[in-house]
């Protein structure tokens, strides 16, 4: 057993931060003072760290305050999912991809099983294609709660009143969604064709009732930290996203609409039902910190007027095909396919390679933050320390998505 | 002269010896010890995975854990007593898990929260992943669930209080069993009248 | 302002076509996969040229990358580019065939680039070799592993599980 109390080998993250401080100072940036041979310090934001949602881990080159280059270390999370995916049923995984962006499970689970429908030939039923929509979106609502809500949790360590708001009205929405599918996070409702229960009774007005709240509840929020000076300092002007980093590195979701760039694929690469639905694409101009957030508020106000409108519009009918249409074990034909949704934090996709045997042969996922962490280095660059926090919030990172 | 010299071993004061037992002294300082550490845990934030956000729906407003007492959660394991490992372990993450265990200073605890944690959970059959946290450190309370409901979580941490009363400083020695405990013999019944 | 969707002028077949034109010596199999998504294969060797040149083209530019997988077919390994044009609001999947014994193929970091970590999570879990690749390492997994375990090839071993 190796001694727990030494310092630890450096691997190989920090061994790549540290060649980059020689080559700068072989260059001749290195230190500016008399005696020091260079100025920069390589520290680890380790995998268990409170601010980093979740196992990332940040080997940071430090001069003083400033950040000279950032390493994400990825992969604490990484639990084979592509590799398990072979060895279960199409229908066996499903409960499994609901874990890879586990605050957002509906839609995680709706873009696997578009991507299977569309490569048996599967219909899924209309009604179960509103509801799916309403349960896509009261996901958002409580993904970009949990969103916000640790990004101001980070801030402030657990200072702010925010996050208790936002915690406590996610749990009006988990009780919803627990109603339905019996599972507060892990829901296992989609089915091939349609979904496992139909709404229970007396469900839709309560859904009504919460939908007329949230409004008001979302302007508490707002009115929380929109005026404070020190929130507006450590966001306003800081992780600005440009527009060639959104073509380059593929940024898509809130990330790329707040830098102004309209990409939403419930708009332009439109799926179930959403042609038929009334709603704008939040987008801001600015492309910082400040910016995603406000467009995180705004996208919850557009899913409550998305929800009234599929409560309005839900026609009645079964939920599901039936398992002569939509069988338990399915067998797609051989093909490839690719489907992608608008999860929460960007373009979720889904590529299945099938072999015509119940097991796919391979899964793909294109995972939203993984495309956009990629990017976290060049923003945090030149900033400060502390930024590291606001930026990473900002971003909204699941590791369970990076990972898989 | 010699009888007035005091025999000391006559005398009748604490002797170290009379704490290598449990008495009313060593009781008395476990009952308050252990009502202090039970009820004011300071729990590690060992969230790894999606048991993670049920961990923190539990520190929130509908699920209080402050109402036990552990709303301190402390991210780093200098200042805590209990880990709560809520997630899957895998292969890169295990050194990682044994050196903050060993920065934690005792008396500690760990509870293994969630399917991941206690045996590889849906992961289980994966190339990188550890079936079960029990692999790496020594458990004391397993919580089921994927992930366990806040109130199972609940329960789970007071089943560890009553773990952490059962703490003692002094423990009972125990006694050393019976080698090759014969059966007894039958004895015949005693006549009336014949020699014992 | 700046950075704009189009609604696609071209239908899909007059993309399919656009493409198979010109692109006709290196491009093979190019079809429409619906609704909004062009298959095609590639050789080997003319990946870079065809990457860059996709991604200047003047009507269907291709560039912003999505994702590239890597795909054990047994025979052969596949690495699968999909990128997405802005201009036309469509997708193209470009499939590179890689021998399995010598498994190399160029990078296309410098045309694209996200291929960044996408392709050393491909190395990581196929053992494609990116020529060119900045910083070729272990993306996800600890940085001692043994074998590339999404290979079907693969076997699980004691030396990957030292705490297990």
């Amino acid at each position: 057993m190796p001694n727990q109390f030494a310092t630890p080998e450096p691997d190989e993250a920090v061994k790549l931060a540290l060649r980059r401080i020689e080559e700068s100072t072989a260059r001749g940036e290195g230190s500016d003072v008399e005696g020091l041979a260079f100025n920069e310090v390589v520290v680890n934001m380790g995998p268990q760290h409170p601010s980093t949602h979740g196992v990332l881990r940040l080997v940071v080159t430090l001069d003083g305050e400033l950040v000279k280059d950032v390493i994400p270390v990825i992969g604490y999370l990484h639990r084979c999912k592509e590799k398990i995916a072979e060895k279960r049923t199409y229908f066996q995984y499903i409960p499994i991809v609901d874990r890879t962006e586990y605050v957002a499970g509906m839609n995680c689970e709706w873009g696997y099983v578009m991507t299977v429908e569309k490569l048996a030939g599967i219909e899924p039923t209309r009604r179960a294609e509103f509801i799916r929509v309403i349960m896509a979106e009261l996901n958002r609502i409580a993904s970009h709660q949990v969103a916000v809500g640790t990004f101001t949790a980070d801030m402030a360590p657990l200072g702010t009143a925010m996050v208790f708001y936002m915690f406590r009205d996610r749990e009006y929405i988990l009780d919803l969604l627990e109603e339905v599918s019996g599972a507060r996070m892990m829901f296992n409702y989609f089915r091939f064709g349609g979904l496992r229960y139909d709404l229970p009774d007396g469900w839709v007005e309560k859904c009504r009732d919460l939908m007329k709240r949230l409004p008001k509840l979302i302007d508490e929020y707002e009115a929380l930290v929109q005026d404070n000076a020190i929130f507006l300092q450590r966001c306003v002007g800081k992780g600005v996203i440009t527009q060639q980093d959104i073509v380059d590195y593929g940024i898509t979701g809130p990330n790329a609409r707040a830098s102004g760039v309209a990409r939403d694929l419930r708009r332009t690469r439109p799926y179930s039902v959403y042609p038929e639905l009334d709603f704008e694409v939040s987008t801001q101009t600015h492309g910082d910190v400040f910016d995603r957030y406000q467009v995180r508020m705004q996208e919850m106000r557009e899913s409550v007027k998305i929800v009234e409108q599929c409560l309005d519009m839900l026609p009645k009918g079964p939920v599901q095909l039936g398992f002569l249409r939509a069988p338990y074990v399915i067998t797609p034909p051989p093909g490839e396919c690719y489907t992608s949704q608008e999860n929460p934090r960007g373009e979720y996709g889904t590529y299945i390679v099938s072999d015509g045997s119940r097991y796919p042969y391979r899964l793909k996922f294109r995972d939203p933050c993984f495309c956009n962490l990629q990017l976290f280095p060049k923003l945090l660059r030149g900033n400060k320390i502390a930024d590291a926090v606001a930026i990473s919030g900002s971003i909204d990172m699941v590791l369970g998505g990076i990972d898989r | 002269m010699t009888d007035m010299v005091p025999n000391r071993s006559k005398m009748r004061y604490p002797k170290l010896e009379h704490f290598q037992e449990p008495n009313v002294i060593t009781t008395t300082a476990d009952f308050i010890f252990s009502w202090g550490r039970s009820h004011s845990v300071f729990p590690f934030t060992y969230g790894l995975a999606c048991c993670a956000i049920e961990m923190l729906s539990s520190g929130f407003a509908r699920f209080d854990i402050a109402r036990y007492g552990m709303e301190v959660f402390r991210p780093t394991p200098r200042q805590c007593d209990l880990m709560i490992v809520a997630g899957t372990v895998n292969e890169k993450m295990a050194p990682v898990l044994k050196r903050l265990y060993d920065q934690m200073s005792e008396p500690k605890w760990v509870i293994a929260m969630g399917a991941c944690a206690i045996s590889g959970g849906p992961f289980y059959d994966g190339y990188n992943v550890v079936n079960g946290v029990d692999k790496i450190v020594p458990v004391d309370v397993y919580i089921p669930g994927c992930p366990p409901r806040p109130e199972a979580l609940f329960q789970g941490l007071l089943e560890l209080q009553i773990k952490i009363q059962q703490h003692k400083f002094v423990a009972e020695t125990p006694k050393p069993a019976a080698q090759n405990p014969k059966p007894a013999a039958v004895t015949p019944a005693p006549v009336a009248g014949a020699e014992a | 302002m700046g950075l704009e969707i189009g609604t696609n002028p071209m239908d899909m077949d007059a993309i399919a076509a656009r493409l198979a034109a010109d692109f006709a010596a290196e491009l093979t199999g190019v079809r429409v996969q619906e609704p909004d998504t062009v298959v095609a294969r590639c050789e080997r060797a003319a990946l870079k040229d065809v990457a860059r040149r996709l991604k200047a083209h003047a009507e269907i530019g291709y560039e912003t990358l999505n994702f590239v997988a890597g795909v054990d077919k047994v025979r052969h390994l596949e690495s699968v580019y999909h990128v997405y044009s802005w201009k036309t609001n469509t997708y193209l999947e470009l499939h590179v065939e890689v021998p399995t014994a010598k498994a190399e193929v160029d990078t296309v970091c410098d045309v694209w680039p996200g291929a960044d970590w996408h392709e050393r999570e491909a190395w990581d879990m196929f053992g494609i070799r990116y020529l060119g690749h900045p910083d070729l390492r272990r993306i996800l997994l600890k940085d001692d592993f043994v074998g590339h375990p999404l290979r079907k090839d693969y076997v699980d071993s004691a030396e990957n599980h030292p705490y297990a």
